[in-house]
């Protein structure tokens, strides 16, 4: 008789005689010991094609401290293993939907347990068993019907274009562009993304680059999604933005989004769509010296890798240097950044399991990550990821930090600095 | 003239190799077994297959005998033993015993190679039964099954569904005596474990251990492999006891990573036994006069930078009657000690001749 699985997990408050025990304390009110081992389970599990790696930790444990739902909360890939081991079977426990696929573990994982390969595999199991959080549902279906995860109309997709107050190309109408800006989701819709969206073509324009968007013809990457377990909608919503790019002419795809440079360039190419990919921050890097920066900006600042752009990309200078090249402006490092940042819990899905993570984790990645940047003395949180802007400016108001730290993207403190 | 001949005591891996080497030097060799064959442990115990690469122990050891049995410069005695030594490098008298009697040799040098015994479980602080219930066997016992090809349990023939090894059964134990790492039990639980599910693909195989000791490549070879491809299950902690419940064995301990006890039924319990100086490389130690260390393994005087001189000059010890040591050590300091004799015997002889 395998464990029950609600028996592992020790409770948060016990009170016993007036006095509180906490965490692994009371365990010792649970059923203890352990009957069995019923390894069928991770056999089932480990035979998922990319989930076999489940099955190769050999428990060093490395993954846990730099797992940050683990700074939060109960995770990391060599706990996962531990109760696959003990008979409790991913497909439906609560634990398959925690990982934001940060990457964080396999960077210091020996054995190549690769959760980014595991974690969109065995959810991917899940979602067909009927085993997904009502919310994470919600947004599957959302994409579904509207392309995009917010549910907005797909006829607004380009609306944002309108109060851009310079030139938005879209390839429809143009045809043929140097660059191809895919913008997605967030940056088409949402209110702070639109802004984000805004000012980089206000950028494109001043270094009179030749691009344009598809406009309502984009459709979600759904790269998050993906990895969420839904790779059917992705593949889907792949092979039609595979199509659209086929109409038109360019050289290159510029991207708004790490999760979308991350559907560009290690999925679309197994669907056939191969394709000079660069997300905007390495794109204006070397440019930066062509724009006129009027104004000093007199910020302290700290920046937030991503982990779609920096540790799934490699991608941690040209952020750097942007910030840098601003007048007056002032960068402190966060003591985890670069390959170690921390998460802002929105990737694999993260966006879309707020209300589900918050019965398994005292505080949001986000709000975690506030906290450290507060302490560095910085007045900006600097973000590339359109899910950051928004994810940290929850996280400063729900951690009592307004009027100490604002949140801006990088592109919008550019065009301060150029002060258009 | 002074004696150029080299005595080599014990027919096991060690033993065939220091023979071999001096031989193919051109020197000559005698070549002592107390038993009837050659081959040592390996034969002696029914090895199937041996770490790292699983190659059949019967064909590797048959090479080894050949190479030695088809050396014109070796001279084997089996089932011999030595009773008496005296003399010093270049000039020792050694008295064998075998059925026709008593026989003093001259030789310029020993090799002793009298290597290890498997722990006996049953010994002093036993607490898994190993006497008392039949489906708790050994290493050595799990061996015999694998060569036979037919691995059931002992006490009804009965094929098993689940099996489980713990380690460091009379090793790394004070109260035991033996502080030591034998250090090729946790590679040979591997791959007892990889046969075992080779041949019962259905059974499930745990192995309990309190640290993984798998050196160089047998990490890739055979922990990694065994884990990877042949789905073994690996819990840090052992069991402390073994209790019988029907028909199964309740083998209780504590799984550390998860602090829980656990109390898994096993149709066979193999405990992992270490390695002691055999009774062989004791009697050969007081024979010749040499200094053991406190586990009574022959002591390598010059360790770590010489693996074979004892505190006699003259008298070389190679393999596991130095201390736990895998086919590899024993070959590799089988090799070297063949050299340091031939050395010993040519300076003697060219000091004596001057």
């Amino acid at each position: 008789m395998p464990v029950d699985p609600k028996q592992i997990r020790a409770k948060d408050k016990v009170v016993v005689d007036g006095i509180e025990l906490t965490s692994e304390w009371n365990r010792m009110f649970d059923q203890r010991p352990v009957f069995d081992y019923d390894v069928d389970v991770l056999d089932k599990i480990a035979s998922i094609p990319g989930a076999e790696s489940i099955a190769w930790c050999y428990q060093c444990a490395q993954c846990v401290p730099v797992c940050p739902v683990n700074e939060v909360g109960d995770y990391g890939p060599r706990k996962i293993y531990r109760r696959l081991q003990f008979g409790i079977d991913l497909l439906t426990d609560d634990e398959l939907w925690k990982c934001t696929t940060c990457m964080n573990c396999l960077r210091v994982c020996p054995k190549d347990v690769n959760m980014i390969d595991i974690m969109p595999a065995v959810r991917e199991e899940a979602v067909m068993e009927g085993h997904v959080p009502a919310e994470l549902q919600e947004v599957f279906e959302n994409t579904f019907e509207y392309g995009n995860p917010l549910g907005e109309s797909p006829r607004k997709r380009a609306d944002w274009v309108k109060d851009a107050g310079v030139p938005v190309p879209i390839m429809k109408e143009k045809k043929e562009a140097d660059i191809l800006w895919f913008v997605e989701c967030y940056p088409s819709y949402h209110p702070r993304g639109k802004e984000t969206s805004v000012a980089l073509a206000k950028v494109l324009n001043a270094l009179g680059v030749d691009f344009a968007i598809l406009g309502v013809e984009e459709k979600c990457s759904c790269d998050s999604q993906r990895l969420a377990g839904e790779r059917g909608l992705f593949e889907e919503f792949a092979e039609e933005n595979i199509k659209t790019f086929s109409k038109y002419k360019f050289n290159r795809i510029l991207v708004t989004d790490p999760h979308a440079l991350n559907a560009f360039k290690t999925e679309y190419p197994k669907l056939g769509g191969e394709y000079d990919v660069v997300h905007y921050t390495t794109f204006l890097a070397p440019m930066m010296d062509r724009l006129e920066l009027k104004n000093r900006l007199n910020y302290k600042v700290t920046f937030h890798d991503p982990c779609y752009l920096g540790r799934h990309h490699g991608e941690f200078d040209a952020p750097r240097q942007i910030i840098n090249s601003l007048p007056g402006v002032e960068l402190v490092e966060m003591w985890r950044c670069r390959q170690n940042s921390f998460c802002c819990g929105g990737g694999g899905g993260g966006m879309w399991l707020d209300g589900f993570m918050a019965d398994h984790v005292k505080e949001r990645l986000s709000e975690n990550r506030v906290r450290e940047a507060v302490e560095t003395g910085a007045e900006v949180l600097v973000v590339c990821c359109p899910y950051e802007i928004s994810r940290f400016e929850d996280a400063v108001k729900s951690t009592g930090n307004e009027g100490k730290l604002i949140v801006k993207d990088i592109i919008e403190l550019v065009v301060e600095a150029m002060g258009v | 003239m002074p004696n150029q001949d080299i005595l080599v005591i014990g027919g096991g891996p060690a033993g065939l190799e220091a023979a071999r080497s001096i031989g193919d030097l051109g020197y000559k060799a005698i070549l002592i077994e107390k038993r009837d064959r050659l081959g040592g442990t390996p034969d002696e115990a029914s090895y199937a297959a041996l770490t790292p690469d699983l190659r059949s122990a019967e064909e590797a050891m048959n090479a080894m005998i050949q190479a030695v049995e088809n050396n014109p410069n070796v001279d084997v005695r089996l089932g011999t033993t030595v009773v008496a030594a005296e003399g010093s490098v270049g000039d020792f008298k050694v008295t064998i015993q075998n059925g026709k009697g008593k026989e003093t040799l001259n030789v310029g040098a020993v090799i002793i190679a009298t290597g290890f015994q498997h722990f006996d479980p049953g010994r002093e602080t036993q607490k898994y039964g190993y006497y008392e219930y039949e489906d708790v066997i050994t290493l050595v016992d799990c061996e015999k099954m694998l060569k036979a090809h037919r691995f059931v349990r002992p006490s009804d023939g009965k094929k098993p569904e689940r099996v489980c090894f713990i380690q460091c059964v009379g090793s790394r134990d004070r109260r035991i005596g033996n502080e030591y790492c034998s250090k090729v039990c946790c590679g040979i639980a591997s791959k007892e474990a990889i046969e075992i599910r080779q041949l019962v693909p259905d059974c499930k195989v745990f192995i309990f251990y309190i640290d993984m000791r798998m050196y160089a490549y047998w990490e890739p070879d055979l922990y990694w492999k065994a884990q990877e491809e042949h789905k073994v299950n690996y819990v840090k902690g052992i069991a402390t006891e073994i209790v019988k419940k029907g028909d199964k064995l309740l083998v209780k301990g504590e799984d550390t990573t998860l602090r829980r006890p656990f109390e898994i039924p096993m149709d066979i319990v193999i405990l992992s036994v270490g390695m002691e100086p055999s009774q062989g490389t004791r009697e050969m130690a007081k024979i010749f006069g040499l200094k053991q260390n406190k586990y009574q393994f022959i002591e390598a005087v010059g360790a770590p930078m010489d693996t074979v001189s004892t505190s006699v000059p003259g008298v070389f010890a190679a393999g596991a009657c130095t201390g736990p040591a895998d086919l590899e050590d024993s070959i590799s300091a089988a090799g070297l000690a063949a050299m340091r004799a031939i050395k010993a015997v040519r300076e003697n002889g060219t000091k004596k001749a001057s």
